[in-house]
């Protein structure tokens, strides 16, 4: 039992560590630890230890070739993924509102298909995954710091939401500071926990690229939303499908993947004149109130009134001014 | 010899009885003024010197002149105590007879050849005169409609020697010309006609204006957010009375009404710069408080363009007048509270760049800044504004279409539903409060922003001139919610 050891003495040492290092310095360090005072310490802080060797380690982190010694795991519930799809969804932390507004519905409509989203609590896509999740099903979240830092600050409070219904892991301990060379690190983690890797929006050379790298490497799916050409948010995912990466158009496609059953379509609402002539508007392509008011003819009140309605019944959604369709609900 | 006038002091917008008292005697040629009078005051000296001189009047040589502003406790400013000292100074060289000044106060400044000034503040200073049971107030003739406001009668004068005169009793009070009626019209507001496109502004800017609504507008730059806020003060009623001496009085003592006007009856519109200081904002100044922005902006509206970039002490210290319509300032020369009841229609854009939003520009600002830059506004602050937009950038062919409607009619509706608020406020009916339910489950809502949609559902229902609140109104109040973006 030197794992744990292991991501202690690694962590002071400011070092990377798969695996036992034989030197004095580590058996001194390993002579001095009091493993059991220290479990102790973290399970009052309600953080759970998975040794690598523990039955309870997921299966598939546990087939990469370079698995963590062993995660923390911040949580109401013991992690058991067992059985259960999950996909990771990853992508720009810088995204476009559409790339956070198919995050969000991509992260929702699996998570209520059972699907266990994986993403990295970063800004932009990530976090927009684990809210849409977070709306119908579970999330599993991996920090690149220690397990007790909620990184980035500006999401502490969707951390507490994940912690309530899903996962927070990290193959940190506490304390350990947020640093660069530790994000791709992470990346492993999101793409090793995964049997498919979903990447959203990402341009040349970036993490989420990164991460669907790390995805093959393991053998494992990778998918990616085709964006528009011109905009340099969708370079990486354009090349990832110019590669052969299987095309997102929708929750269903990713859930194939996994040979997933989808939910049963809810009824389709039934829409009244002005909602449904707004509908086809907005099913066009994203659009500003404006644009929709011209080409209805409707008053500028009446589509306000309409859009909102559509907005409550999940079939539109709003970021920056612009409307579009919820993906998957036509 | 002694003699006394009459004049008030500012204090805020407040007047203060000040009486001058000049005494000759016999002595070593001097010329005091005591009293605790501030810098402009004690200039008064060689204005009124040169005043009296040029108006073909007498200084008293070989006399030891002392002039004495009491109660000596209070901090004197300005300029306005030229022609109450210069009054003084010839009644008590017997130059006018003493009993001349009965019923008279005094307010002006002196120019070096004996021209009367105008100085900020007269109007306040005619309030003064009527409370001190005084009919008349010499003044400068441009000083002259403001007086009259008062209930006062403005003796309106161009020269020393005018006034002199008409004390004497050797010319009756000069005629006034009638106040110029312009400022009663809408004349000089733009035109919500030069507005094309922006229908969902325009409608959002109606319901803001129907209802007394704080508004604000997000997006890139270019989308006509500041063009439709300069607006709002043609499409909002004229003040009453009331509220209409409140104004003006304020902008009497800024200083910023224009010559020759009488009361503000338009909405004022005040627009300052994000680089406005807390004090410049909501009041204050060396010496005795001065009405900031805020109060300026009293029954008007109060623009705030690149709302983010104001330092946060500034927009926190809204939140007081935001709240009670006032503003308690507090400085070495005194505390003045002022009212400050006003619209606020702030103007943000999407990220510090102005890129975001914009389909012909790509955003360059990385997650953390715009993060920031949104972080500017308090969750506070931004729950003050009922209707929050965000205006994507228009296409070039929306910006080709016709005219859009000019701002009568558009007034004509928002006078008949501020009627309507006031006389029969409508009631939600079930479905709106089914809806509103639904929402609040639905929607990131907290109970403000409940109470916030149903204020502008109420609203817009009064526009439609129904008696009830339906679920139509209720959902248009809904897409008039903060966004997700800006409150989380």
């Amino acid at each position: 039992m030197t794992e744990l050891a292991t991501v202690v003495f690694a962590a002071e040492a400011g070092a990377h560590l798969l695996d036992a290092p034989r030197s004095t310095r580590f058996s001194s360090f390993q002579r001095r630890f009091d493993e059991a005072a220290y479990l102790r310490d973290l399970s009052a802080r309600g953080i759970a230890w998975i040794a690598r060797s523990d039955v309870s380690f997921p299966r598939r982190l546990a087939e990469i070739h370079d698995p963590p010694p062993g995660i923390f795991v911040r949580s109401r519930t013991a992690l058991s993924l067992e059985g259960l799809p999950t996909v990771a969804i990853v992508g720009a932390r810088a995204c476009s509102s559409y790339g956070m507004a198919v995050a969000t519905e991509l992260g929702r409509e699996l998570a209520a298909a059972g699907v266990v989203v994986v993403s990295g609590l970063a800004r932009g896509v990530d976090a927009a995954a684990h809210r849409g999740a977070l709306q119908s099903g579970t999330t599993l979240a991996v920090l690149g710091c220690g397990i007790d830092r909620d990184y980035p600050r500006a999401h502490a409070v969707l951390a507490g939401e994940i912690t309530q219904r899903g996962w927070i892991v990290s193959e940190y301990p506490p304390g350990v500071e947020p640093a660069p060379w530790r994000f791709p690190a992470r990346n492993r983690i999101v793409a090793g926990l995964a049997q498919a890797t979903v990447v959203v929006e990402a341009r040349e050379r970036s993490g989420a690229l990164i991460t669907a790298d790390l995805a093959l490497d393991e053998g494992r799916e990778v998918l990616a939303v085709p964006g528009e050409i011109t905009s340099q948010l969708s370079r990486g995912t354009n090349a990832l499908l110019r590669l052969g990466a299987t095309p997102v158009t929708c929750a269903a496609d990713v859930l194939d993947v996994l040979g997933v059953e989808p939910p049963p379509a809810p009824e389709p609402a039934v829409l009244g004149e002005p909602l449904r002539a707004i509908r086809s508007v907005v099913a066009d392509g994203s659009v500003g109130a404006d644009a929709i008011v011209r080409r209805t003819g409707l008053a500028a009140g009446t589509v306000a009134a309409a859009l909102a309605e559509l907005e409550l019944l999940g079939l539109v959604t709003q970021s920056d001014g612009l409307y579009r369709e919820v993906m998957g609900r036509t | 010899m002694l003699a006394r006038t009459i004049t008030h002091a500012l204090v805020g917008i407040d007047p203060r009885r000040v009486e001058v008292e000049a005494h000759l005697q016999q002595g070593l040629p001097s010329f005091a003024i005591v009293g605790l009078a501030d810098r402009a005051c004690q200039e008064a000296k060689e204005r009124v010197r040169s005043g009296i001189s040029s108006a073909e009047l007498e200084w008293p040589t070989k006399r030891r002149i002392t002039v004495n502003l009491a109660p000596a406790a209070l901090r004197k400013e300005g300029s306005g105590f030229d022609l109450p000292i210069a009054l003084a100074v010839l009644a008590a060289s017997y130059q006018l007879p003493a009993e001349a000044l009965d019923g008279h106060a005094a307010f002006g400044e002196l120019a070096l050849d004996g021209r009367l000034r105008p100085v900020p503040g007269a109007l306040v200073a005619a309030e003064g005169a009527r409370r001190s049971g005084l009919t008349h107030l010499v003044c400068a003739a441009e000083s002259g409609p403001e007086v009259a406001l008062a209930g006062v009668e403005p003796v309106g004068v161009r020269h020393l020697a005018d006034a002199v005169a008409y004390l004497r009793g050797e010319r009756d009070p000069p005629e006034l010309p009638p106040p110029d009626d312009d400022f009663e019209t809408l004349a000089g507001v733009p035109d919500l006609a030069d507005v094309r496109g922006q229908e969902r502004a325009r409608r959002a800017l109606e319901i803001a204006a129907a209802g007394a609504h704080n508004l604000l507008l997000a997006g890139p730059p270019g989308t006509g957010k500041t063009m439709l806020a300069r607006r709002l003060p043609g499409i909002l009623p004229l003040l009453d009375d009331e509220s209409s001496l409140e104004a003006t009085r304020i902008h009497s003592v800024s200083g910023v009404l224009a010559p020759g006007t009488g009361l503000v009856r338009v909405p004022p519109f005040r627009a300052p710069h994000h680089s406005a200081s807390a004090a410049a904002l909501i009041g204050g100044g060396v010496g005795s408080p001065r009405p900031g922005e805020a109060s300026l902006a009293h029954h008007g509206v109060l623009f705030l363009d690149e709302l983010p970039e104001f330092q946060r002490p500034v927009l926190e210290a809204l939140r007081q007048p935001l709240e009670d319509g006032i503003v308690t300032v507090i400085r070495v020369g005194g505390r003045a509270v002022f009212p400050a009841r006003f619209q606020v229609v702030g103007a943000m854009n999407l990220c510090p760049c102005g890129g975001r939003g914009d389909g012909a520009a790509q955003c360059q600002c990385t997650p953390e800044r715009v993060q920031r830059y949104r972080e500017k506004l308090s969750r506070a602050l931004l729950d003050r504004f009922d209707l929050v937009l965000t205006v994507p950038r228009p296409r070039a062919n929306d910006l080709a279409g016709a005219p859009g409607e000019a701002s009568g009619p558009v007034r004509e509706r928002v006078l008949r539903a501020r009627r309507n608020l006031r006389e029969r406020p409508p009631r939600r009916d079930p479905a709106a409060d089914d809806l509103l339910t639904r929402a609040v489950e639905r929607l990131p809502l907290s109970g403000r922003g409940r109470a916030r949609v149903a204020r502008v559902a109420s609203t817009i229902a009064a526009l439609a001139d129904a008696a009830t609140v339906e679920a139509e109104h209720l959902a248009e109040a809904l897409s008039y919610r903060a966004p997700a973006e800006l409150v989380e």
